[in-house]
């Protein structure tokens, strides 16, 4: 009798990328219901609209490139809804549309796929979307919170995923302890952010940096762990700069876009980051 | 009890390499009787008969490293009773003894590798995933392993000793109770420890002394050793046998899963067949477990002195998911043991740029396998950092 032979290891951990991507989507769930009920019938429209849209845009190119579709992989699901999360709630349709295919075309698919690409599809698409109508990507309203029911439904919210700021929270928690994002990453640059603001006299102003957003930003975007650096060190460097940008992009551009390019920002330097971190393994000098 | 003692195989198939190491030469023939305990191998270890019977057959036999290394083979004697006669193994100092025992670490080294003086003894006794042979002699043999430490400690002049237990081990409040006379001894819980046996992750963490790429624990005074070495070396000293038995965890699709007593060159099939048979169909049989061990393409091999575990696998244990692309989630650089950076290892020898392998440190990983556990896009990490140290080696070859 003769057997299967393969080399080490013989189990593997049940966590693959579909568990990773989906259960990014998972956790997402929460805020999504919370943005439905707070703007009604426009943002599930938006929520459908993008999703489907970024995942027709992967299943057409994927064909045309005769490539193998990983349409299943929840990848495509996944910049759809949070490209969905970040618009406003007033915002046409078809602006979004457009945004998730862009973001699976260019920033996803050009730069190689899932696992190669440098910037953020979904910021990739919320910039273009930005710098083609900027009019129509403005909102009504600019959350800030005022009173502690804000929390938990935030009557000034504007964009979809500042509905509730505890329900985005709530989802970061279950993503950072399955480490499906960059712990290091998120809490670093959350955590020096809200102490750096008070300290650097722009403490007036952290009432609209704890919205839905900004976590959604920082723990869902920031920390994602394709465009984040990988090693131990570069990953607490990536979080340091990352609160230190955003600080000055406050100070200068309006509150949450400066937080999206902070994090476009980033992506740039992550390689880079990565190499001068290199650790000395144990026996090393 | 926790350990079952199971029935002395008809034929045992000793090879003559159980260590890290050359082959020893033989000291038998075919056609030779040879009885327990008798020295039948030797050269740079001395490798010992575990039955009473007749060498049938002295050739290149089916290894559990996968290749085929001279073995003895020895007809059991019938209806013969298998009595241990303590053989007279070379008394005086209690080194030459451990020396003559042919007692071999888990790990593939010999106990006692130096005569450089050691400092603190750091005993692994972290069991992981399918394995549980030292949780079981902790159980059943607490005193007698106390007993094989001292010995040591006193042999290589140590004053402290730590014995590593994994936390929610029953074992922890046996070895504690145990060793409450002795304060040079101390009992340590750690959470769930991987790999185990890694000697420089294991002195570095408990002994606090780091070691250089290059050097053995032994060089800064640190002597890394496992629980099955005490209990041998306690054998030795008290009953005069060398070490022809192992205690070995059978897991998995067997009938009864448990940890045994096995003589040496027992074959596996007869290990399994003892531990009630495969339920199933097999289609993996692993030694030395999950993670770490090896499959075997024949279940003829023999359990030797490294053998920790045999571990069967049906064809529903088995992961056959096709791999992804890597997406940076640095699972394996968090998991890493030794601080490298797998998924760029893994990138550079793909794409066989072994001179970045090499900046990377490529020799230095141990093959623990648990960046290839961990990583969510399945992909088979260690195979390819294995073809890198391949290449690196051939490129420095040529230079």
């Amino acid at each position: 009798m003769t057997y299967t032979i393969s080399p080490l290891p013989h189990v593997k951990s049940k966590e693959s990328v579909k568990s990773v991507m989906w259960g990014t989507v998972a956790a997402l769930i929460p805020i999504t219901i919370a943005a439905i009920y707070l703007f009604g019938f426009p943002a599930l429209t938006i929520i459908l609209a993008t999703v489907i849209a970024a995942v027709v845009t992967e299943i057409i190119i994927y064909k045309a490139a005769s490539q193998p579709i990983t349409i299943t992989d929840g990848n495509a699901v996944l910049v759809g809804l949070l490209l969905a999360l970040l618009m406003p709630s007033s915002v046409p349709i078809w602006v979004p549309v457009i945004g998730a295919a862009f973001a699976i075309a260019v920033p996803k698919y050009i730069f190689g796929g899932t696992g190669t690409l440098v910037f953020h599809p979904t910021l990739v698409g919320f910039a273009f979307l930005l710098a083609a109508w900027p009019t129509l990507m403005g909102t009504g309203s600019v959350p800030n919170l005022g009173s502690f029911s804000d929390l938990f439904l935030e009557a000034g919210a504007g964009r979809l995923a500042e509905a509730s700021p505890i329900l985005v929270l709530l989802g970061g928690a279950f993503v950072l302890y399955k480490k499906y994002v960059d712990r290091r990453v998120a809490l670093s640059a959350t955590i020096l952010l809200l102490l750096l603001m008070p300290i650097v006299g722009m403490g007036e102003e952290l009432p609209y940096v704890l919205t839905g957003g900004y976590f959604l930003g920082l723990i869902f975007l920031a920390a994602d762990p394709v465009t984040s650096p990988v090693t131990k060190r570069g990953r607490l460097v990536y979080g340091i700069v990352l609160a230190v940008l955003i600080l000055i992009q406050l100070h200068f551009n309006t509150y949450f876009a400066g937080m999206c390019f902070a994090v476009l920002m980033m992506n740039v330097f992550s390689p880079l980051i990565d190499r001068s971190t290199i650790p000395k393994p144990i026996g090393g000098k | 009890m926790k350990i079952v003692t199971i029935k002395t195989p008809d034929q045992v198939i000793i090879p003559l390499q159980q260590h890290d190491g050359a082959v020893c030469d033989s000291l038998v023939s075919v056609g030779d009787i040879v009885s327990v305990g008798q020295l039948i191998g030797d050269g740079e270890f001395r490798i010992h008969s575990s039955v009473s019977g007749e060498v049938t057959a002295v050739s290149e036999l089916p290894h559990p490293t996968g290749k085929d290394i001279l073995s003895v083979v020895i007809k059991t004697h019938d209806g013969e009773k298998r009595e241990i006669e303590p053989v007279k193994l070379s008394t005086g100092k209690i080194r030459r003894i451990i020396k003559d025992a042919g007692i071999i670490e888990p790990n593939g080294h010999p106990t006692l590798r130096t005569k450089e003086d050691i400092d603190t003894i750091v005993v692994n006794g972290t069991n992981t995933w399918d394995l549980s042979s030292y949780e079981a002699l902790m159980l059943d043999h607490p005193s007698r392993i106390v007993y094989g430490l001292k010995a040591l400690m006193e042999t290589v002049g140590a004053t402290k000793a730590f014995i590593v237990i994994e936390l929610g081990s029953e074992a922890l409040h046996v070895m504690r109770t145990e060793t409450i006379p002795d304060n040079n001894i101390k009992v340590i819980a750690t959470p769930g420890y991987y790999p185990p046996g890694t000697e420089d992750t294991l002195a570095k963490k408990f002994a606090k002394k780091k070691v250089p790429r290059g050097s053995i624990p032994e060089d800064k005074g640190v002597l890394v050793s496992s629980i099955a070495a005490m209990k041998a070396i306690y054998d030795a000293l008290c009953d005069g046998e060398p070490m022809i038995k192992k205690v070995v965890t059978v897991a998995g699709a067997v009938g009864s899963p448990r940890d045994v007593l096995v003589d040496i060159g027992a074959p596996i099939s007869h290990v399994i067949k003892e531990c009630g048979g495969c339920s199933g169909t097999p289609v993996k049989i692993i030694v030395n477990g999950a993670i770490p061990g090896a499959a075997q393409y024949s279940d003829d091999v023999p359990v030797i002195k490294t053998t920790t575990g045999i571990l069967v696998q049906t064809e529903s244990n088995i992961e056959r998911e096709p791999p992804a692309p890597c997406i940076n989630c640095a699972w394996c650089v968090d998991e890493c043991p030794i601080g490298l950076m797998p998924h760029l290892l893994y990138g550079y020898a793909d794409s066989a740029q072994f001179d970045k392998c090499a900046e990377l440190y490529i020799g230095d990983c141990v093959e623990c396998g648990m960046c290839a556990y961990v990583c969510p896009s399945k992909l088979p990490i260690v195979q390819i950092i294995r073809y890198g140290k391949h290449g690196v080696a051939e490129m420095e070859a040529f230079k």
